[in-house]
């Protein structure tokens, strides 16, 4: 197992009076595809927003490195610059196109060269089969094509880890093999990913760990092959049973 | 034209004789309208951004004292603004400075409670703007790690200001008929030249009228003037596949 890059402790999230994730520790270690799945509602994408911090926690910490990531811009912006996040509906820039999307980030958080923006774009957008289409705008994209850019996008900035929120769930079923093809390409390149997904076939045979979370906790935390063929939690079986009947 | 007889005469004879009133009063008309509305909406969008600010419960002491008082007066400005009328609010700025002991020509007084005043409406026209930009935009460029004023300039702003042209269009047409309030600070604007001209031979009715052709007039133009900007604004609907990227599909 490799290093840590990544600690949750103690973490737990309200929503008012609801608490939505309660008592959350998790360690991330370099080169891990972890996906997490669960019914909706369970929490998984408030845990996901919680790490890069789109959503503030109650309390608790994420770790980076050892580091705690303070709630001070600085810290929050350093970190979220090496934790990239690709979420259900794109959210690349309407206003730009897709070379300009992947070349913003790269350019004003990271201040590398235009040329080596450009490259970076080039390279990642040929990764995930968009080249062609660098002088569109994501309005003339297709969802699929759409995620796609997306994911370069996160590339670009050479993330050490990278967040999926549902990156298939807003896709129609034959654009979702295409993300998940992108995905799975990824997953062969040793980057670190967190996926948050309704995909059990994809969770099974791509992640190294498989994390199922229940009403706000992680209910079981396990090796694929395990969590998928003995589920040690009731909740877990039940979860499945349902997802495997349908 | 000598010894005008109905109003249509009238009105030619008095655009001819005090042509050069009029046309000074239309200059300082527009003069007053352009600037005015390019500062106020300078103004309008640097109070909408401020008003947009988000403090971090772990942000330096100073930097939450400093961003929660900026937010405070830009609030304040704003009501105070909107809540009063713009002719009174010319009346206390231009007696109000003189008072002080601050020389200032009327139409100097002038622009500035167009800015203020515009400042004030465009503030809210830009919080509105902001507000209808989708989240997930900003999720986008915070998840990758753009500080807000980031967000703000290079993603939110361009697709806010696109959709508050119209708005804007309308402000500019508001000031350039607003400006005539300013005669009450003595501004030698349009208004102030049809009071003048219409006294001298007891012609006010055949004198507004005049104006109110000049102002429709201007504002006429300018309409379809934005109309043809905004069209131009939308940009190429259509693109082209790189085709020296299409080996590896």
């Amino acid at each position: 197992m490799g290093e840590t890059i990544i600690s949750i402790k103690d973490l737990r999230k309200s929503f008012g009076t609801h608490e939505v994730l309660k008592k959350i520790d998790i360690d991330i270690n370099k080169g891990e595809i972890i996906c997490i799945v669960g019914s909706s509602g369970s929490g998984k994408s408030t845990l996901l927003r919680c790490i890069n911090k789109l959503e503030k926690q109650t309390s608790g910490k994420v770790l980076y490195h050892g580091k705690e990531v303070r709630d001070i811009q600085k810290d929050i912006n350093e970190f979220r610059s090496k934790v990239g996040m690709v979420f259900q509906s794109f959210n690349l820039y309407n206003n730009m196109t897709v070379l300009q999307n992947c070349m913003l980030c790269p350019r004003k958080v990271l201040k590398v060269s235009k040329e080596e923006a450009f490259d970076r774009a080039i390279t990642h957008l040929k990764e995930v089969g968009m080249a062609p289409y660098i002088n569109a705008k994501p309005s003339q994209l297709s969802g699929g094509q759409k995620q796609r850019v997306a994911i370069a996008r996160s590339l670009c900035m050479n993330p050490e880890v990278l967040l999926f929120d549902e990156p298939t769930s807003a896709l129609d079923p034959e654009m979702v093999g295409e993300v998940l093809g992108v995905m799975k390409k990824l997953a062969t390149t040793g980057l670190t990913m967190i996926i948050v997904t309704h995909e059990m076939a994809f969770a099974r045979d791509v992640s190294t760990r498989t994390i199922f979370m229940d009403q706000g906790y992680v209910a079981e935390d396990a090796a694929p092959i395990k969590l998928f063929t003995d589920p040690q939690n009731p909740r877990t079986r039940e979860f499945l049973s349902r997802y495997l009947a349908g | 034209m000598e010894n005008p007889g109905n109003s249509l005469e009238w009105m030619l004879f008095l655009t001819e004789k005090y042509l050069k009133m009029f046309l000074q009063g239309t200059w300082l008309t527009l003069y007053i309208a352009v600037i005015g509305t390019v500062l106020g909406f300078i103004l309008g969008y640097i109070i909408g951004i401020i008003q947009d600010m988000k403090i971090n419960s772990g942000d330096f002491f100073p930097k939450r004292i400093l961003v929660s008082f900026l937010k405070l007066v830009a609030t304040a400005y704003v009501e105070i603004f909107r809540d009063t009328p713009m002719i009174v609010q010319a009346m206390i700025i231009y007696y109000g400075i003189r008072q002080a002991g601050v020389e200032l020509t009327p139409v100097v007084a002038g622009i500035l409670v167009t800015v203020l005043n515009t400042g004030a409406y465009m503030a809210e026209t830009v919080r509105g703007g902001i507000g209808s930009i989708d989240l997930g935009q900003r999720e986008g460029a915070w998840a990758m790690g753009m500080s807000p004023m980031q967000t703000m300039f290079y993603v939110v702003l361009p697709q806010a200001f696109q959709n508050i042209i119209p708005e804007m269009a309308n402000t500019f047409l508001t000031n350039l008929k607003m400006t005539s309030v300013l005669n009450v600070i003595a501004v030698q604007e349009l208004f102030m030249a049809a009071k003048t001209v219409g006294g001298n031979y007891y012609k006010y009715f055949e004198s507004y009228l005049v104006i109110a052709v000049i102002y429709f007039v201007l504002c006429f133009l300018f309409n379809k003037l934005f109309g043809f900007m905004e069209e131009k604004m939308k940009g190429k609907t259509d693109y082209a596949l790189a085709v020296e990227y299409m080996d590896n599909q």
